[in-house]
């Protein structure tokens, strides 16, 4: 039978969407893969075991490879137009960052890891300063 | 769409409903609302009453709430706001109304006038926000 509740029942959701899956975006990602790639170089450097080297070699390349996929997706979902209005060299500095890791990826140079993680500030600056914490984190992190 | 001056809010809704009934479906609908990117305009859960008779009429006029397929996933239906119309190519751009929380034109362009068949006319849920959209 129809009722009022029977009508008022929607057929069918349409979306207000922003992209599945979650919106959660945060250079700390980033971050963190190139934290590991620096700490992976300078255990390799102070190491004299081979074996452990060429793992350091593997795991670091892995590593710098995570950090660029995190950078892409900031890149390219998280950072909108609106956004390069405020920031007109944001393209590149994310051209750069991402170059500046495939240097980590190649090179065993502590100092270019160092280079990333402060390319990688300067992203989270404009994160921070666009409202990346209050809108694509979860609230109620215990500090 | 043209409709008489002077009714109503809530007897719109309930002469909206009962014309429902009698065609099915096909000129009036009811549909919730999924997702943030129309805020504050739309938010989250609200039933929205939506009409086809309007578009078949004449194309979407820029500032009207519509739904359109998704060009990326057709059988998922969006709802967004016409920024623009360029009759040349038959197409739109569609905005959220909160841009940074939107997946919209800007990502994935204009869509095909052809793709946007309802328009968001009437809010009849939550109560405290009823009314035209």
């Amino acid at each position: 039978m129809l009722t009022i509740r029977s009508l008022m029942r929607p057929s069918r959701i349409v979306d207000a969407h922003c992209d599945i899956p979650c919106g959660i975006y945060d250079p700390e990602q980033a971050r963190i893969e190139a934290e590991s790639c620096l700490r992976i170089i300078e255990k390799h450097d102070a190491s004299e075991d081979k074996l452990f080297r060429a793992r350091c070699i593997h795991v670091k390349e892995e590593r710098a490879e995570l950090v660029k996929h995190h950078l892409d997706v900031l890149w390219h979902d998280y950072f909108k137009p609106e956004h390069l209005e405020k920031y007109p060299d944001l393209h590149d500095t994310f051209w750069k960052a991402s170059k500046q890791a495939s240097k980590v990826k190649q090179s065993l140079d502590a100092a270019a890891a160092r280079e990333l993680l402060a390319m990688i500030d300067t992203i989270d600056e404009m994160w921070k300063a666009t409202g990346g914490p209050e809108k694509t984190r979860v609230n109620g992190r215990p500090s | 769409m043209a409709r008489a001056r002077g009714l109503s809010g809530p007897l719109f809704l309930v002469l909206g409903m009962a014309a429902g009934i009698t065609v099915g479906r096909r000129w009036l609908d009811v549909v919730e609302v999924r997702g943030g990117s129309m805020a504050p305009s739309l938010l989250p859960g609200d039933r929205l009453l939506v009409e086809s008779r309007t578009y078949r009429l004449r194309a979407p006029r820029r500032g009207e709430v519509v739904l359109a397929a998704d060009p990326r996933t057709p059988e998922r239906e969006l709802i967004k706001r016409v920024a623009a119309v360029d009759d040349a190519s038959g197409s739109a751009e569609l905005l959220g109304d909160d841009p940074a929380a939107s997946t919209d034109s800007r990502e994935f362009g204009a869509v095909p006038l052809a793709t946007i068949r309802w328009r968001a006319a009437y809010r009849y849920w939550p109560p405290q926000r009823v009314g035209r959209v």
